[in-house]
């Protein structure tokens, strides 16, 4: 643990991860607001809890976390002799405190109830009227355009943070629309993500799950800041580079994605959806991103809680649709949808065959038989397919083809991208070099692969639970093979 | 491909344009045409942050790598979906802001029209101003001329993605 620096500070919290973190007068006001205290309603890992019972952080601790590693970033950057107004670098930190505010009960599961296919769209055999993509509906929008939205329109928050005006430039942080400074722009864009830092070690020590201990001192020691304002690592931190690239791919593989948890998150996004698109009654579900960009920017923010969708839950056990009660009763009783078939995929990503891909070709084909033969309904069937990546190699030149490259073509490389990319200071390099091209990088050869879990999941609570459920994994076990 | 891809697949049809992802210039030519597609109405739910290079979404780049990986492996998902009517007609009437000219021309006439647009909507400079959106391109490294940024501007309240 570390302490955080601590010149001209109001007040300090004591943090399990970073040690104790020394906050400004106007951080701590920020804090009290009860737009910001929300966030202690709101669990960091939405249902992971239902499998691992400590896992009950929140996004209020994340967010301190968040300012804390960005007090240490910037720390570098000055040691680098990178020199910041006062106020730019108070709304940096801002900034980081308030990255989060705008998450969404159980976080990314409702935010995505858009992207979520059902069942009966995918399966063959599905009428035409429900393959329809009607995008003159407002999707509900990401959680930056919420947060932004939360800081610009909450008084209590406006006022905390010193006006409108300020509130709007703290905002243009975390959302990235800063246009004014492309230097500042390049630093926060290439800052390697102070959220990822701060949660995976978090989610490591509350879940007890040991893959998440990245090394972040000795990452926080060998950060560095170009005179380009671009942030990377000495190259003697590869290794801390790498395990941190790994920690979060094992994380993903055994939390994340773990398969009861995601089973239920998954049967929670569908209910949500379900409940939101039907004619009948929506139990609050908020019926287009319009309906939530009225609700965050009201009153009713407050209650914009895990509880909010856990009372949705509750109501909709007694609903009259039993499809909508079974979705309901499986999160609220715990009573997981049963996993009937996973299929595990590790391929070099041009790979055009794997077994993944017969699976799902098998289960458009196959699943409405099934259904109506185990007289089951079909949208009681959770078709899920998570894909992780340890690095992710965007389309470009390779380290050969760079090497070869005019200054004029390297311009012309995904700058964009380069956004997402470590970069990686080489010996006394003014200005840092990508990841992907460190050629003796063990992860880098992983930049090829990706991994990914087929799953299929029944909901089903009769009597003969047992003997269905082993009869429907005789059917499936062999859907993995070409026919 | 999930829903949201899917429409995403379907917008990019419906411009006309390939679903081509494999320089840079691609992949910002898509970027971009799909920042002035939601512009217009066509709600695909991505949002757009500021980057070197304009309007930028992070997750359309992993929804572009997504579908280009299932399209290479012969798997097309969004077959059989369609658009409702009222996107198919506002993405048939923005096709006539993308010139049908050379990839790099068309390039540079997305990237001034997203950034644009970009700026003006989240207030970072005003409308009326072209001179400063100019500027403002210019810090950027973007050599677009004052005379430009104003027909930028008026192509954008002419096709209804700005007020007038």
């Amino acid at each position: 643990m570390v302490s955080s620096q601590h010149d001209d500070s109001a007040k300090h919290v004591v943090d399990s991860i970073h040690g104790n973190i020394h906050l400004k007068e106007r951080e701590v006001k920020v804090i009290d607001t009860p737009s910001f205290q929300r966030l202690r309603q709101l669990k960091q890992l939405a249902m992971a809890q239902l499998v691992y019972p400590t896992a009950t952080h929140t996004r209020f601790s994340h967010s301190i976390g968040a300012l804390a590693t960005m007090i240490r970033i910037l720390g570098s950057a000055e040691e680098n002799g990178i020199p910041f107004e006062p106020e730019e670098k108070e709304n940096l930190r801002l900034a980081a405190l308030l990255h989060d505010i705008g998450h969404y009960p159980y976080s990314h599961l409702m935010e995505k109830v858009d992207s979520i296919k059902l069942i009966e769209e995918e399966v063959e055999g599905a009428p035409p009227t429900a393959k329809a993509i009607d995008t003159t509906r407002s999707k509900y929008p990401e959680h930056e355009e919420v947060g932004e939205l939360i800081v610009t329109g909450q008084d209590d928050l406006v006022k905390a943070i010193g006006g409108g005006e300020r509130a709007k430039a703290v905002a243009d942080i975390f959302t990235r629309s800063k246009a004014a400074d492309a230097q500042l722009s390049k630093l926060i864009h290439s800052s390697f993500d102070i959220d990822r830092w701060d949660y995976l070690l978090r989610d490591s020590y509350a879940t007890g799950v040991p893959y998440g201990h990245i090394d972040l001192n000795y990452l926080l020691n060998n950060l560095k800041v170009s005179p380009q304002k671009v942030v990377g690592f000495s190259d003697k931190a590869l290794p801390a580079v790498e395990h941190f690239l790994l920690a979060r791919f094992f994380m993903h593989r055994v939390v994340y994605y773990h398969k009861t948890i995601y089973g239920m998150e998954e049967a929670c996004r569908q209910l949500l959806r379900r409940l939101r698109d039907r004619d009948g009654e929506h139990y609050g579900v908020p019926t287009d991103g319009e309906a939530v960009k009225n609700l965050v920017t009201s009153r009713d923010l407050r209650m914009f809680t895990d509880a909010f969708v856990d009372n949705i839950i509750q109501r909709a056990v007694d609903d009259e649709d039993s499809v909508v009660r079974a979705l309901a009763n499986s999160i609220q009783s715990r009573k997981p949808p049963v996993l009937l078939k996973k299929v595990l995929v590790c391929e070099e990503t041009e790979n055009q065959y794997h077994a993944g891909k017969w699976f799902i070709q098998n289960c458009k084909a196959k699943l409405r038989n099934l259904a109506d033969e185990f007289q089951i309904p079909l949208q009681q069937f959770l078709l899920c397919e998570p894909k992780s990546t340890i690095v992710k190699r965007h389309k470009g030149p390779t380290f050969g083809q760079a090497a070869q490259m005019k200054p004029d073509q390297i311009k012309e490389k995904a700058f964009e991208e380069e956004g997402e990319d470590i970069k990686i200071f080489v010996g006394d390099d003014e200005e840092p070099t990508s990841l992907m091209d460190i050629e003796h990088s063990l992860v880098v050869k992983y930049a090829n692969y990706f991994f990914q879990m087929f799953r299929l999941y029944v909901i089903y609570e009769g009597e003969d639970k047992e003997d269905v459920v082993t009869q429907l994994g005789d059917k499936v076990k062999s859907w993995d093979k070409a026919e | 491909m999930d829903r949201q891809q899917i429409g995403l697949k379907l917008t990019v049809d419906g411009l006309n344009l390939p679903f081509q992802i494999d320089t840079f210039e691609d992949r910002l030519i898509l970027q971009k045409a799909v920042y002035l597609a939601q512009a217009a109405g066509v709600n695909l739910g991505y949002y757009y942050h500021w980057y070197l290079h304009g309007p930028y979404s992070p997750s359309l780049t992993q929804d572009e790598y997504a579908i280009g990986y299932e399209l290479s492996q012969d798997l097309d998902d969004s077959e059989g979906w369609k658009l409702d009517d009222e996107s198919t007609g506002r993405l048939e009437k923005l096709k006539n802001l993308i010139p049908k000219s050379n990839r790099p021309e068309l390039r540079r006439k997305l990237e001034l029209l997203a950034s644009v647009h970009f700026l003006i909507n989240r207030r970072q400079v005003r409308q009326n101003d072209a001179r400063e959106i100019t500027e403002t391109l210019k810090r950027f490294n973007k050599d677009f001329s004052e005379e430009e940024v104003q027909n930028a501007l008026r192509e954008l309240i002419d096709y209804g993605l700005l007020a007038a």
